[in-house]
């Protein structure tokens, strides 16, 4: 085992982490000589933050019409009232300056003829304000935080170390252990202060516009460590994945007049979102999609098998498409041989959000199971969950989320060590041990068993796709939660085929799947107690939002046989819920 | 970085760098300009040394002449591949000096657009090589014609 | 369909065959996927985004460098294909190779927004003015995923290991063609350099394979152009170098400067 010291020990590369990296440097200067571990299962600038493409919200031009009100009812009515509004306030105001910050560290916003920033239409704004970049926006605002981040000479990267769990001790945070896969050795990081900024758990599915790597690792970090899982029963199914892999096709494309289109070519959003039409929140439109299927108006396509709809943007003509959605043809032109300029694109909904995630407070400290923060510990991102998106996120509020609570959790983290000065935690030897234990000895060395690592996995994302998806019921939720129990039985049997140290790509994938089948249960189970409709979360059998109750947050935390569930009231402060009709 | 690098590169070195199939025209033309580059400096250190022995006086001028001559028509055809390369390391040459120092036949940045074509691949620089092509082809036959007419054979 | 995959486990290498179903419309990454998840657990190649815009799964496909994810059986039109790590790179196993130098190079050249004021990139009341004419000098170049395929392909990388390469000198003119962008001089004496932009010669091989139409060969003439202009309008030599880079005694206290060789593997 190889100990690492470090001030800030940063897991995940994404927006978030990338974001916290520059903010704790940045505010250092050297005066603290604080040192940065960034660690991340894959290289840097491979996260999939790059994969981002519509926009990112910010109030920009007030004098237009847009005010810090308007955003925040927009985000707080996304989420069909469950977010927490002191943190929406927060957020809205911060997001402004972030975007004009990264905007002189390099991101090639679409500009205006005098050369301010353009913004754009998205899903559930009132006012055109997601910012910018062709559609590349998340790649190229990781370029320039990655090129920022270069800048700083007092960080070590640590890419393609898989962290496998988070040392906590009597409430305080000791450090991540972690393998690196270069060498296959066990390594320990400890940290005076950690942050989480692992991302989504797209994969969990079988149709996701997530990476392979997304995989949700973070969540079962936090969730096999003690700590709570918030409203994990939200995934949110972003309406336009290309058929058949669910490869996003950004919601710009609707931002921009795309037009959703049923077999009988109708405008079908008419029926569901008469005024907003294509431009409704994600969950209204993934909804629209799949009625219209589950009704008989889809698209039958005979290679995958698969129903969809078309989503036409031959009207948009080709110097518009040139100009800001240049991906979306490539993509097209890629995967399918489809010019979007004169064909449309077949599309279904496709996992892309978890709204959920760990429990945190309105900086980005991870709260343990009473409630009150863990020492030394952050988390940021997707992986974190404030709540700013409550049960459904609008389109344009993921990117700056990241940007906004790295600039908060690594002002924190600053502001912690400069205040508090801790010194480097010396955790009980036994624990790591234990640790490396599980991973070479009791999982890698394991003789006996023969159940494989991949036909789980594939079982898993079936069941989630088939039984947890836009639409649920109760009954084929408990189907969900029965085949997740199963699996998690016989993942207990597992054994390994690749015995090798380096780069063990078959080890990574068991433990990952360790956390998925957690996260799993988590969010059927979830899903099956929170009976009403809400956001992202809608139950056939249960199809009205019931605030008497249900306006509050899901809490999951780890028990001995399956996560013990409990709720905790929502923020409100400035609107009180009424209808969501767009 | 600093120091060279020992430790073993797949597919890397000289014959990997000279070999261009599977490529663009332009890695083709880079190997040939390497190569009539090898070629014109051997060529200019032979040269050298022949006309060195001038100053050795008449004799050994005329030894050198005489085993120059019994080459016989091994003389010709190595003039004749010199001045391939020379007209091809000339021609080409002259095309890099327009685009490295001057910027020419590369485009102008665009937003590229799928499929993508490099600017700097694209036709002004092919019309560039094939016009260098057929200007070397052409020169190079009439110097073999006007080698093969001064042997008498034509 | 035949798939013939280069295979390297620390010791020794081989050839391996594996027989899979393909569909035209599967990429190549769908393959390796399958070959990992059916029939053989122990291969090793990388793989994020799965829709060409991470650049993880870079590698050698029938001769030709390129992305696993984006390229498709049915545009390959052979019957099997043959894969291979990157060329020009160091082998750890399989298709996954040492990309530490590939990063180190990219550092090295700055890429990175450089202002006389450095103030200007603390607070940000406003935006800079970037017209949509002048956002095309450079966004070309940003489009970069870093991939590293462009020196896979480059001839000049293949024969002298610390040459920039392709990738590293399209990211400093990125910068230096972006109206922002102030660091011009300070990145001059970095690319002025008999392993900078004088050993590229113009294979264009870099451009002809990247998956992101960036045009890196392009970037490196543009620059070998911007580099004669300010040399001969200046009048400085190549070899003087600037006072930043003359290591002066630092002033006690200070903070240390940067160091050029950056670590990469924490504790390596």
């Amino acid at each position: 085992m190889e100990t690492l010291d470090y001030d800030v020990a940063i897991v995940g590369t994404g927006l978030a982490g990338l974001r916290t990296a520059i903010e704790v440097l940045r505010r250092d200067k050297g005066k603290l000589g604080l040192r940065v571990a960034v660690i991340s299962k894959i290289y840097l600038m491979r996260s999939h933050s790059v994969s981002a493409e519509g926009g990112t919200s910010a109030v920009l031009y007030p004098e237009e019409g847009d005010s810090f009100e308007l955003m925040a009812w927009d985000t707080i009515k996304g989420s069909d009232f469950l977010a927490d509004q002191d943190a929406v306030w927060r957020f809205v105001h911060i997001a402004t300056q972030e975007i004009r910050l990264i905007e002189r560290w390099g991101v090639p916003w679409n500009r205006r003829e005098d050369g301010r920033i353009e913004q754009r239409w998205f899903g559930g704004l009132s006012f055109p304000r997601a910012t910018y970049a062709q559609d590349k926006t998340g790649f190229f605002e990781m370029r320039a935080l990655y090129d920022t981040l270069l800048k700083y000479d007092n960080w070590d990267r640590f890419d393609e170390n898989f962290v496998t769990s988070i040392v906590i001790e009597n409430n305080e945070f000791k450090g991540f252990t972690a393998i690196d896969l270069k060498t296959g050795n066990f390594r320990y990081f400890r940290a005076k202060a950690g942050v989480i900024a692992t991302g989504g758990a797209g994969q969990l599915y079988r149709i996701t516009s997530m990476a392979a790597s997304s995989t949700g690792d973070g969540y079962g970090l936090a969730y096999n460590a003690g700590l709570p899982l918030k409203d994990m029963e939200f995934v949110q199914f972003h309406p336009t994945g290309l058929v058949p892999r669910g490869i996003l096709i950004t919601e710009a494309a609707r931002g921009e007049g795309a037009y959703l289109v049923n077999k009988d070519g109708e405008r079908f959003m008419q029926k569901y979102a008469p005024s907003k039409m294509e431009l409704a929140p994600r969950d209204i439109v993934s909804r629209a999609i799949m009625k219209e299927i589950m009704e008989g108006r889809g698209v039958y396509d005979e290679k995958s098998g698969l129903y969809h709809v078309w989503l036409d943007m031959r009207h948009l003509g080709k110097d518009r498409i040139e100009q800001r959605l240049p991906f979306i043809r490539e993509i097209g032109l890629k995967y399918l041989g489809i010019d979007i300029v004169d064909q449309p694109l077949p599309i279904r909904p496709t996992v892309h959000y978890n709204m959920g995630g760990i429990h945190v407070d309105i900086d980005g400290k991870v709260l343990n199971s009473s409630g009150m923060p863990v020492k030394g510990l952050w988390a940021a991102g997707e992986a974190a969950c404030v709540s700013i998106h409550g049960s459904n996120r609008l389109g344009s509020n993921g990117t700056n989320e990241c940007l906004v609570y790295g600039y908060i959790v690594g002002n924190d983290v600053y502001n912690y060590i400069e205040k508090e000065r801790p010194s480097l935690p010396s955790p009980s030897q036994n624990l790591l041990l234990a640790e490396e234990d599980r991973i070479f000895g009791k999982l890698l060395g394991k003789e006996s068993g023969g159940e494989d690592v991949y036909q789980i996995k594939d079982e898993l994302k079936d069941t989630m796709e088939k039984y947890v998806h836009v639409y649920r019921t109760g009954s084929e939720i408990e189907k969900a939660v029965t085949k997740i129990r199963e699996l998690k039985e016989r993942y207990k049997n597992i054994r390994l085929s690749d015995r090798s140290r380096v780069f063990n790509y078959n080890l990574e994938h068991a433990l990952e799947l360790g956390f998925m089948l957690d996260l799993a249960e988590v969010i059927a189970q979830g899903a099956l107690l929170r009976t009403e409709s809400r956001g992202a979360h809608a139950r056939l059998d249960y199809p009205n939002r019931d605030d008497a109750n249900w306006l509050k947050h899901t809490i999951a935390l780890k028990g001995p046989d399956g996560p013990s569930f409990s709720y905790i009231p929502v923020k409100i402060t400035m609107w009180k819920p009424v209808a969501r009709v767009y | 970085m600093g120091e060279e690098k020992k430790e073993k590169r797949y597919k890397s070195g000289l014959l990997r760098s000279l070999w261009p199939y599977n490529f663009n025209v332009e890695r083709y033309t880079y190997t040939l300009h390497r190569i009539t580059g090898v070629i014109l400096i051997l060529y200019l250190m032979a040269h050298v040394f022949e006309i060195y022995h001038v100053a050795l006086g008449p004799v050994a001028w005329e030894q050198t002449m005489a085993l120059l001559g019994s080459l016989g028509i091994w003389e010709k055809i190595g003039l004749w591949i010199i001045a391939g390369s020379a007209l091809y390391h000339g021609a080409n040459g002259f095309r890099l000096i327009l685009n490295e120092v001057f910027g020419m036949l590369l485009g102008k940045p665009v937003l590229p657009e799928y499929p993508y074509t490099p600017t700097s691949l694209s036709r002004n620089q092919k019309i560039a090589i094939y016009l260098i092509v057929l200007v070397v082809e052409a020169l190079w036959i009439w110097a073999g014609i006007y080698l093969l007419w001064g042997l008498g054979i034509i | 369909m035949k798939v013939r995959i280069r295979r390297f486990d620390g010791q020794k290498e081989w050839w391996q065959d594996y027989e899979v179903d393909a569909k035209p419309s599967d990429t190549v990454l769908d393959v390796l996927n399958r070959i990992r998840e059916k029939q053989d657990h122990t291969l090793a190649f990388r793989q994020s985004c799965q829709m060409g815009s991470c650049g993880s799964c870079g590698m050698v496909i029938n001769g030709l460098p390129a992305l696993a994810c984006q390229t498709r059986i049915g545009e390959l039109k052979t019957e099997s294909i043959r894969l291979e790590p990157l060329y020009n790179y160091k082998v750890i196993k399989d298709l996954v190779v040492d990309l530490n130098d590939f990063v180190n190079k990219h550092r090295s050249v700055k890429p990175w927004m450089i202002r006389k004021n450095p103030e200007e990139l603390e607070e940000a009341p406003t935006e800079f003015k970037v017209t949509p004419e002048q956002n095309l000098t450079f966004v070309q170049f940003d489009y970069c995923i870093m991939c590293g395929i462009c020196l896979a392909a480059c001839p000049t990388v293949a024969i002298d290991p610390l040459f920039l390469g392709p990738q590293a000198l399209g990211q400093a003119y990125r910068y230096i063609a972006d109206p922002r962008d102030e660091g011009f001089e300070e990145r001059i004496d970095i690319l002025d350099d008999s392993h900078g932009v004088w050993r590229c010669h113009f294979a264009g091989a870099c451009s002809y394979v990247c998956p992101k139409g960036v045009d890196p060969a392009k970037a490196i003439q543009y620059l070998k152009k911007d580099i004669l202009k300010y040399r001969l309008l200046h009048k400085k030599k190549a070899s003087t170098k600037p006072a930043e880079l003359v290591q002066k005694a630092p002033p006690p206290n200070a903070p240390k400067p940067p160091p050029f060789d950056f670590k990469v593997e924490g504790g390596v």
